[in-house]
């Protein structure tokens, strides 16, 4: 791909033997409510991490309404029978603590840390906010005068448009399908749909609170034991939804972004669940295609050619499916260059196998990445957080970086000819039609929208 | 009172170069970072966005270690890395698992010593800049608000009002002779600091830091532009038309007092009793109670990381149905409370609890990514830099404990004036001209 020979570094220090990852031990434990509860100590600061999750987000009630459970999560802060929204906030600085609320397709949460010494304070009113949060009718107002125009903010966003186009084109009929709700959708919500959510889903039995940080595992049980111990509620209804069909043949989507002095390309397939058993091998697959900076697509279409800042590929999981996509923002008169060359991309990794050089480069990239989770507070929560989200098995951290190294060159080839076929890849572009739309026509068949997402003739 | 000590070993090189080394073994894990004294601020003139086009030269390729190698090798130890420009330094880190460190700081020290690069790389790097201005600012709903946009507006001196990312004229006509000054004025280690942090032995890194970067030359002392503004009189005002987005937006910059004055200390907490979360003043007041705003933000962008003129900038995003005119004077209400009665005794002492948590924050940090003790090493290099102290890593909170209302509510009568601030007025091209500002 190089234009130019690539050369060697000369004189490059050996790696030092490598030191063991050790993960905290986690401790389990449950109330007889029904809420799950995961500790893991790290004392690097003197303060703590935490996430009460509920596994329900928006695919969970999208019948109902798109987003609403990312609007349910977002009014839960704003008030409880006991402390209006200014009493929370000031309540929480006079803490030193943060919090947040939000939802996603498959989860709603509430994040927060603050300080080791008011750990009990913290865990008080994040009880409460699971248990008493009263919707007051004035915030519900306004934070839903809010959600509009960041919905209408979103239709200038090239990303944003990029994205909700391809979930569409890729998940149908399917919850997923939805990354936004619309105007009418946002000024259709009610307050008592909120608290239906809240209701059904903001229970112990469909709960899991983890914390990470500065204090001592039997300590905080105990805590948690006074806060949480009289919180009840059953598990709602589990639901599921038919899968979707993984879209055959390449077509080609442009949303028109009049005057847009820029191209974002987005394509994608269908791919896997986290829990997959190809995961960690087509994770390294996309590593070596376009999910790092030393990746071959990177090194192709940034420090080669300068097509475009911020070309990335990745292997997005949801709970119940998973997609694969590739993304960069290209100057308007490389499109097809840039279309190009991605595919090619794809095309060699289907059609040779790769070195075993770069394949160990990979490797060693993932498996130290990974060790760089264990530094701080944070990042230790996420890595607890993606392995209960996803369910996956309790030594997957531990195990992990064993099963990259175990990736062989035939793995790889195999992934990239099972799920990265170009010919079947959905391409998505937001820019200037009149820039754009010759080169749109060369990789399919064009289907052209508005930026609201009405077809265009 | 819990107080978090951080260890740290500091010594400068022969040839000027600070090193600081901050071990700590939690995880296998370091960090490493060079900072320049150098950013945009002071990048010379008819060359505006030279300084970060200059940061991307920096992963061209060095004397032993050619164009992709560098990226190669951190990635294929298994670390990150990036670099970024600001104000008044450019950094270059990476976080890579400890058995690395001596790769890195071979690769850093290279590209210290010998950066060697070509106009096909120029070519390159500046297509590849375009693009991130044009993904950033050019092609996005509020880009560039108000960071680039303020500048010109709130400041008289080039240094501190031309366009940071640069004119694409100013990037076209940058060529190799640029580059090779740039380097040879700004990038030499009496004008630099390495830092190490986590997992490694103050004698290991000390003695790795001499062992590569010891033979390194020192330059001729850096000669920098002054930076300095003359005295502002008045309120500044300008305006810049919003291709995308559909709501009227605005940024009120006030003057900050200098580093470490008695001042500066206060002002940083009446910033946060402004600005701090859902809890500062100016979102309770125009986004919670008046209702008048969508969202409000801002404040002190980098407190420890500024050299030179800047500002306390609030943004405010409102509701068209509200002028602009009206969204201010809601603002200036605000501002005129804190003139007259300062804040209370209860609420200083929250905003105290609230910034010894948000300062570990900070410290552990990562405000990139996975990039552990990001904060730390800002934090090390600018006081190390600007004030030839690490160690006020582990003493600054003390002079923030130690405001009284009285001195916030000083404070707030000193530089909360308008002759001391400038708007910038974001309008909606869709909105049509409603208003003058």
């Amino acid at each position: 791909m190089a234009s130019r020979p690539v050369e060697v570094a000369v004189g490059v220090p050996p790696l030092a033997p490598e030191r063991d990852v050790i993960w905290p031990k986690r401790t389990k434990a449950q109330l007889s409510n029904g809420l799950q509860v995961i500790l893991a100590e790290s004392h690097s600061i003197p303060k703590f991490h935490g996430e009460l999750l509920f596994r329900s987000g928006n695919a969970a009630v999208a019948d109902r309404a798109p987003g609403l459970a990312e609007m349910t999560a977002t009014v839960v802060r704003t008030g409880t029978q006991n402390r209006a929204s200014r009493q929370i906030e000031e309540d929480l600085r006079s803490i030193g603590a943060d919090l947040s609320s939000q939802a996603g397709s498959d989860i709603s949460a509430i994040s927060f840390s603050g300080l080791s010494e008011f750990a009990e304070p913290l865990l008080e009113l994040v009880q409460e906010l699971a248990r008493e949060a009263s919707f007051p009718e004035a915030e519900f107002e306004r934070e839903r005068r809010q959600k509009l125009e960041e919905v209408k903010l979103h239709r200038t966003q090239p990303s944003f448009l990029a994205n909700e186009r391809l979930r569409k084109v890729l998940f149908g009929a399917h919850p997923y399908a939805h990354i936004a709700p619309n105007e009418a959708q946002v000024a259709a919500y009610r307050r008592e749909d909120l608290q239906s959510v809240y209701r059904e889903y903001y229970t112990p039995q469909n709960a899991l609170l983890l914390l990470v940080g500065d204090f001592e595992p039997q300590e905080m049980l105990k805590t948690i034991g006074k806060a949480f111990g009289a919180w009840s509620g059953k598990k709602p209804e589990a639901k599921a939804f038919p899968s979707p069909a993984n879209p055959r043949g390449r077509r080609v989507y442009l949303v028109h972004m009049p005057g847009a002095v820029q191209t974002q390309i987005l394509a994608g397939c269908h791919a896997i669940p986290r829990k997959h058993p190809d995961w960690i091998k087509l994770g390294l697959t996309n590593c070596l295609y376009g999910g790092a900076f030393n990746s071959r697509l990177v090194m192709n279409i940034r420090e080669d050619k300068g097509y475009t800042y911020s070309p990335r590929s990745s292997v997005n999981a949801l709970r119940q499916h998973g997609y694969f996509s590739v993304s960069a923002a290209v100057r308007n008169d490389v499109v097809a260059a840039s279309l190009t060359e991605m595919f090619y991309e794809l095309d060699k990794l289907r059609s040779l196998s790769v070195p075993s050089s770069e394949l160990a480069d990979a490797q060693n990239y993932l498996s130290g990445v990974f060790s760089l989770g264990l530094a701080t507070q944070d990042a230790l929560l996420t890595q607890f957080s993606t392995v209960a989200q996803h369910e996956l098995p309790d030594d997957y951290l531990e195990t992990y970086r064993a099963r990259v190294r175990a990736v062989a060159s035939e793995d790889v080839l195999e992934m990239a000819r099972k799920y990265l076929d170009s010919g079947n890849m959905q391409v998505v572009l937001a820019g200037d039609r009149a820039q754009i739309e010759s080169q749109a026509a060369l990789f399919g068949d064009l289907e052209i929208f508005d930026s609201q997402g009405n077809a265009l003739a | 009172m819990n107080r978090l000590q951080v260890a740290i070993e500091h010594k400068k090189l022969a040839n000027g170069l600070h090193v600081v080394v901050a071990p700590d073994s939690t995880a296998p894990v370091v960090t490493v970072g060079v900072y320049y004294k150098i950013g945009f601020r002071l990048e010379p003139q008819g060359r505006s966005g030279f300084a970060h086009l200059f940061e991307h030269m920096m992963f061209q390729g060095s004397a032993n270690a050619p164009k992709m190698q560098h990226i190669k090798l951190i990635n294929s130890s298994g670390g990150v890395l990036n670099g970024s420009t600001s104000y008044d330094v450019t950094n270059y880190y990476e976080a890579v698992p400890s058995n690395a460190l001596e790769r890195v700081l071979w690769l850093e020290a290279d590209r210290m010593r010998a950066l060697k690069v070509d106009d096909e790389n120029l070519k390159n790097q500046r297509d590849v800049v375009k693009e991130e201005v044009r993904v950033n600012v050019m092609n996005e709903p509020y880009g560039g608000f108000p960071w680039l946009d303020m500048p010109p507006i709130a400041f008289r001196n080039w240094a501190n009002a031309h366009n940071f990312y640069g004119d694409f004229a100013d990037l076209d006509a940058a060529h190799l002779g640029d580059v090779q000054a740039f380097f040879k004025s700004y990038y030499v280690p009496n004008n630099a600091v390495l830092l190490i942090l986590g997992d490694v032995k103050p004698g290991e890194g000390m003695g790795l830091a001499e062992k590569h970067f010891g033979g390194i030359p020192a330059g001729a002392p850096p000669v920098f532009a002054d930076p300095s503004e003359p005295v502002q009189n008045e309120e500044r005002r300008g305006r810049v038309v919003e291709k995308f987005g559909t709501l009227p937006a605005m940024a009120i910059g006030y003057l900050l007092p200098q580093r470490h004055t008695a001042d500066w200390y206060a002002m940083a907490l009446l910033d946060q009793a402004l600005h701090g979360g859902r809890a500062g003043r100016i979102y309770r007041e125009l986004v919670l109670e008046k209702q008048i705003a969508v969202e409000v933000d801002g404040g002190i962008d980098d407190l420890f990381g500024y050299n030179g003129p800047t500002q306390m900038t609030t943004r405010i995003m409102h509701k068209p149905e509200y002028s602009s005119e009206a969204t201010l004077s809601v603002f200036d209400e605000v501002i005129q409370q804190v003139r007259e009665k300062g804040i209370s005794a209860g609420e200083l002492q929250q905003l105290k609890v609230k910034w010894r948590s948000d300062y570990y924050a900070t410290l552990e940090g990562s405000r990139v990514g996975y990039m552990p003790k990001y904060g730390l090493m800002h934090l090390l290099a600018c006081f190390t830099l600007f004030d030839n102290e690490p160690q006020l890593v582990n003493t600054i909170l003390d002079g923030f404990f130690a405001v009284t209302p009285e001195q916030v509510h000083s404070v707030a009568g000193k530089y909360l004036r308008k002759e001391k601030r400038a708007i910038v007025f974001r309008v909606p091209a869709s909105a049509g001209v409603k208003e003058a500002a």
